[in-house]
């Protein structure tokens, strides 16, 4: 009766070392993910793969603001009304008289940024050239840089907006980055964004949960 | 008809008594009358013969046509044997009998469709069988509908490891991300499958699930709501990945957790170990109307798919490793979702993790998931 | 080549032992065929739509067939209880229920397998497990262990009693230098089979219904509870059916068995329950959902408010040695736990697991009619399997089938 018991013993014992050998599953080192980042990530040369293709489709420029460099949308050559100082030669009193011609332009925009204590048309458009933007000191800033005015304010966004946090990136996400930049989904005039209906949903859930 | 008591398509498999008792004291298990072990061997010409006759045939000579073709004697092997050749034979004269196309295509169909029932694992296939795979079944969906896909089979990319953020703050529950998933990867219409929740929470009692709404209809953001979403989040410690028992999904390098389609045996062991109700079912056969069918498809992603096998979000691996946002990335109007690379120190998703409070759900269970929640 | 023809000519004595008999006989067999094609025609209706046909769904999706398998795990892992005393203990008033009991192990496994198969979504590609062909994901699958546990098991309880069979058919003793050590092995297979299929369940940290320490041994008591009782209700069939003697007092003994571990599976349901409403967290919503409903949501309350008053009632009866000697008495309580266990552990341990889903949504799982005739045709394809071996076993054991040198 031992030698049986030896011998099942024994093919049991092969048997199982078949068996765990063809498992096919490596364990990984890593504790959690973000030992797992940290070590993968020491040596990161860069990969092949690029946004190429992806943004094309926009016309960008290259900003750097603290630690960040991307790149964002041209603006100026998507305004339908620039360059501003084609209509505005005369200061902005004189336009504002009774003039048929005047007053048709800019008929859409109205105001409700902040409160009449806060901000007006002159917060953020300059006087002194129209074709311009201005900062609180009356620095000019070019339209296609308006982010400067709106980071007077809204510091926290911007800060999340260059960290990449804020807004939407274009097309990719591998490097070089592009994105969009507060006006592309703010109105600057009406910033608000309005509230609309969910774009589907779903019977089969109703039923199966009836 | 013989009278041993049996249905006429049944198989005489050798065992009737009443023939037994004819050769009575017989041990050597002849037939009836072909024995002869204790008789008078000295038999002429014509009786031997006679009694040879009967020996092999003797049975067959008694009965009719219609036995001698449904009253075969045979043992049990050899019946199912038989029985499955020829059913074998049977199922692919009919299967090509019923080809609407005639001979060299339907020869071809047959050759795509017998090698891709036999091959083996995708994860265990070198490049040239992958690339050999997506050609077939790009093939074989011509040669069913006429209309060309792209499928590719491209595999993980060094030094990429992808993760994602997403912005409770930001989410509006406009449920544009769940609407470009669905079209973006071919899911079923029939059963509305859907990759991507959105739930639907109320402020002041945290997050809490039990009293959140993922399937509400009304204006957006609702007074007193907030919204956030779930998918797959591509763990880092799968456990779907480790109770499959045919490894049929795993997490490849760039750490996307996949399932290959045709591997898969449906035994929704992955669906019970999933934490957050990140795997999907195909229940019944996935259908997408022809016009809808997003074409530029990946062997682990948005292909077809067939009944009786598992899916889930793969992060667009279609897009994601050729450098574009996942659909849902894309889709969302407030850039609520982040996406990227954790292992560029420039990336969006690695400034989020740095920067912001992030966190993730269920973390206790240790799954590592590589999707992470944050406010502005 | 001897054996050979022994062989052939035992299959043909069997064979003709199981189409022959009673008018109940007969009557038993037909009702289990038709029963069989019932089943199968839904089952091609299955293949045909896909499981969609069931009422499963991507929030419940195990059901009745997961849950009758899970069950019949137990059925089967409980024919060692009758093995353990009979060889290794060597008692002989257990001898005789033995190969009843082994039978009912074999059947209660190819029912087992059926469920498995019927489960699939894709049962065509099911040689994607075999290694070697396909990719065998052990150790690290819980389902590869119990394929290899159920599939060794299967062939210890085939080989062993053809073993005995064959031999008592030639009118020879059983070596036990050769069955011994299979008896052996099958004890402690027969404990790992239903470990095994508990820890499927017990090692998936999403479900907190299942993920605690004790289903496993919870497994093992309700099964060595629900598995004899079957055992002696088919003892008590066949004493009364066929001239195979069984003895009261291996009959007693079992009951025995089974007090022990109906006893045990109460007290872990007790600690169980206590777990979950002592201080219930939020893992203890599936158990509210089980026993009070939740939101307004109690399918499965008026089963497992059966189950457990008939569990109970049961277990006491059969504690005090008056009654449970008294074999009315003993039947009836086998037949209440058996059912009661049947509840409890099929889809009373199966389905409130996936409820609520993991983002706390509730959608309650009802079988629909396919699900349900498949259910029923594998059950009579197990009953039918059972038939068949226990009438050559007995045929064997009392003398009748011998095999006659010719």
């Amino acid at each position: 009766m031992n030698k049986y018991i030896l011998l099942r013993k024994w093919s049991g014992l092969v048997f199982c070392i078949i068996i765990m050998s063809s498992c096919g599953h490596k364990k990984d080192e890593y504790h959690s993910i973000n030992d797992k980042i940290e070590a993968e990530s020491k040596d990161y040369q860069g990969t092949s793969i690029t946004s190429d293709g992806y943004i094309d489709h926009v016309k960008t420029i290259e900003i750097t603001e603290g630690n960040h460099t991307f790149l964002i949308p041209e603006r100026k050559s998507q305004l339908q009304s620039y360059s501003c100082m084609e209509c505005h030669t005369k200061p902005l009193t004189e336009m504002q008289k009774n003039n048929k011609s005047y007053k048709k332009a800019h008929w859409n925009i109205s105001l409700n940024h902040a409160n009449e204590n806060t901000m007006n048309c002159i917060s953020c458009h300059s006087g002194k050239n129209m074709d311009n933007l201005h900062s609180l000191t009356g620095k000019q800033i070019d339209f296609n840089n308006s982010y400067v005015v709106c980071s007077q304010c809204h510091t926290k966004q911007f800060d999340d907006w260059k960290g990449g946090a804020h807004g939407k990136r274009i097309g990719s996400w591998a490097p070089p980055r592009a994105s969009l930049t507060c006006v592309n989904c703010h109105d600057p005039h009406k910033p608000h964004i309005a509230s609309k209906w969910p774009a589907r949903f779903n019977t089969e859930k109703v039923k199966e949960r009836k | 008809m013989s009278d041993n008591n049996k249905k006429w398509f049944s198989l005489n498999l050798n065992f009737s008594k009443k023939q037994k008792s004819e050769s009575d004291s017989c041990g050597c298990g002849k037939t009836a009358g072909g024995c002869n072990s204790g008789e008078n061997n000295d038999l002429n010409q014509d009786d031997f013969i006679e009694a040879a006759v009967n020996a092999s045939i003797g049975e067959e000579r008694r009965k009719d046509g219609f036995e001698q073709v449904f009253d075969v004697k045979m043992d049990r092997r050899s019946a199912f044997k038989k029985l499955t050749a020829s059913l074998m034979i049977g199922a692919g004269a009919v299967s090509t009998s019923c080809s609407m196309i005639a001979g060299e295509e339907t020869k071809e169909k047959a050759q795509i469709d017998w090698e891709e029932q036999f091959k083996g694992n995708y994860k265990l296939m070198t490049d040239e069988e992958k690339q050999g795979t997506v050609d077939r079944l790009v093939r074989s969906y011509q040669m069913r509908t006429g209309k060309n896909i792209s499928m590719s089979s491209k595999n993980a990319e060094e030094d990429v490891l992808f993760g994602y953020a997403f912005n409770i703050s930001k989410c509006q529950g406009y449920m544009d991300c769940v609407n470009a998933c669905v079209e973006e990867n071919n899911q079923d219409r029939n059963s509305e499958m859907q990759y991507i929740r959105i739930h639907e929470m109320k402020d002041g009692k945290g997050f809490n699930f039990n009293e959140s709404d993922d399937n509400y209809y009304h204006e957006v953001p609702a007074e007193g709501h907030f919204y956030m979403g779930t998918q797959c989040f591509h763990c880092d410690n799968p456990p779907c990945v480790e109770v499959c028992p045919v490894q049929a999904t795993w997490r490849e390098e760039d750490g996307l957790v996949v399932v290959d389609y045709d591997w898969c045996v449906g035994c929704r062991y992955c669906m019970a170990a999933c934490p957050y109700d990140g795997r999907r079912f195909n229940w019944s056969k996935p259908e997408v109307p022809e016009t809808e069918v997003n074409k530029n498809q990946h062997y682990l992603g948005n292909r077809m798919r067939k009944k009786g096998v598992m899916e889930k979000c793969t992060f667009c691996v279609q897009r994601s490793r050729s450098g574009q946002n996942p659909a849902c990335v894309e889709a969302c109007p407030t850039g609520a979702r982040i996406f990227g690379n954790l292992l560029d120190p420039e990336s969006t998703i690695r400034w989020v993790l740095e920067n912001k409070k992030v966190f993730r759900l269920k973390e206790d269970l240790g799954t590592e998931p590589k999707f992470w929640y944050f406010m502005d | 080549m001897e054996v050979i023809k022994v062989f052939g000519s035992l299959v043909k004595d069997s064979i003709d032992t199981i189409t022959h008999g009673s008018k109940k006989y007969h009557l038993w067999m037909a009702l289990l065929t038709f029963v069989m094609l019932v089943g199968m025609y839904c089952y091609s209706v299955q293949l045909e739509e896909g499981l969609s046909v069931t009422g499963m769904t991507d929030r419940v999706s195990w059901g009745l067939y997961i849950s009758n398998f899970t069950f019949l795990v137990g059925v089967a892992a409980a024919a060692v209880m009758l093995v353990m005393p009979t060889y290794i203990l060597k008692d002989i008033d257990f001898k005789q229920a033995v190969l009843i009991g082994e039978g009912l192990a074999v059947a209660a496994l190819i029912m087992c397998l059926a469920f498995v198969v019927a489960d699939m979504g894709g049962p065509s590609v099911l040689w994607h497990m075999l290694p070697g062909i396909g990719v065998f994901n052990f150790p690290n699958s819980m389902l590869t262990w119990d394929v290899i546990a159920l599939n060794g098991y299967l062939l210890i309880n085939i080989t062993i009693p053809m073993y005995i069979l064959f031999r008592h058919y030639q009118g020879k003793e059983a070596k036990s230098k050769v069955y011994i050590p299979g008896a052996f092995l099958s004890v402690f297979w027969a404990v790992g089979i239903h470990l095994v299929t508990a820890f499927l369940y017990q090692g998936l940290q999403a479900k907190p219904f299942w993920n605690n320490a004790l289903l496993g041994p919870r497994f093992l008591a309700s099964a060595f509870a629900a598995g004899p009782a079957l055992i002696i209700l088919v003892l008590a069939i066949i004493r009364t059916h066929t001239p195979f003697k069984i003895e009261d007092k291996t009959i007693k003994k079992i009951a025995l068995v089974v007090t022990v571990a109906a006893q045990i599976n109460l007290i872990m349901l007790v600690s169980e329950l206590f777990k979950e409403f002592y201080a219930p967290t939020h893992h203890s919503e599936s158990a509210y959902y089980l026993f009070f409903g939740l939101h307004g949501k109690n399918a499965l309350m008026p089963w497992i408010w059966t189950a457990i008053p008939l569990n109970i009632l049961a277990t006491v009866l059969l504690t005090f040695h008056k009654l449970r000697n008294n074999f009315k008495v003993l039947f009836f309580a086998c037949f209440i736990l058996f059912v009661a266990i049947w509840i409890e552990k099929g889809f009373g341990l199966i389905v409130p697991g996936f409820i609520p889903g993991p983002y706390g949504k509730i959608a309650e799982y009802t079988p629909t009619g396919i699900e349900i005739g498949v259910t029923l045709g594998i059950w009579a394809m197990g009953a039918f399997i059972f038939t068949i071996l226990a009438r050559t076993a007995i045929g064997i054991e009392i003398g009748k089938l011998r095999y006659k040198k010719k």
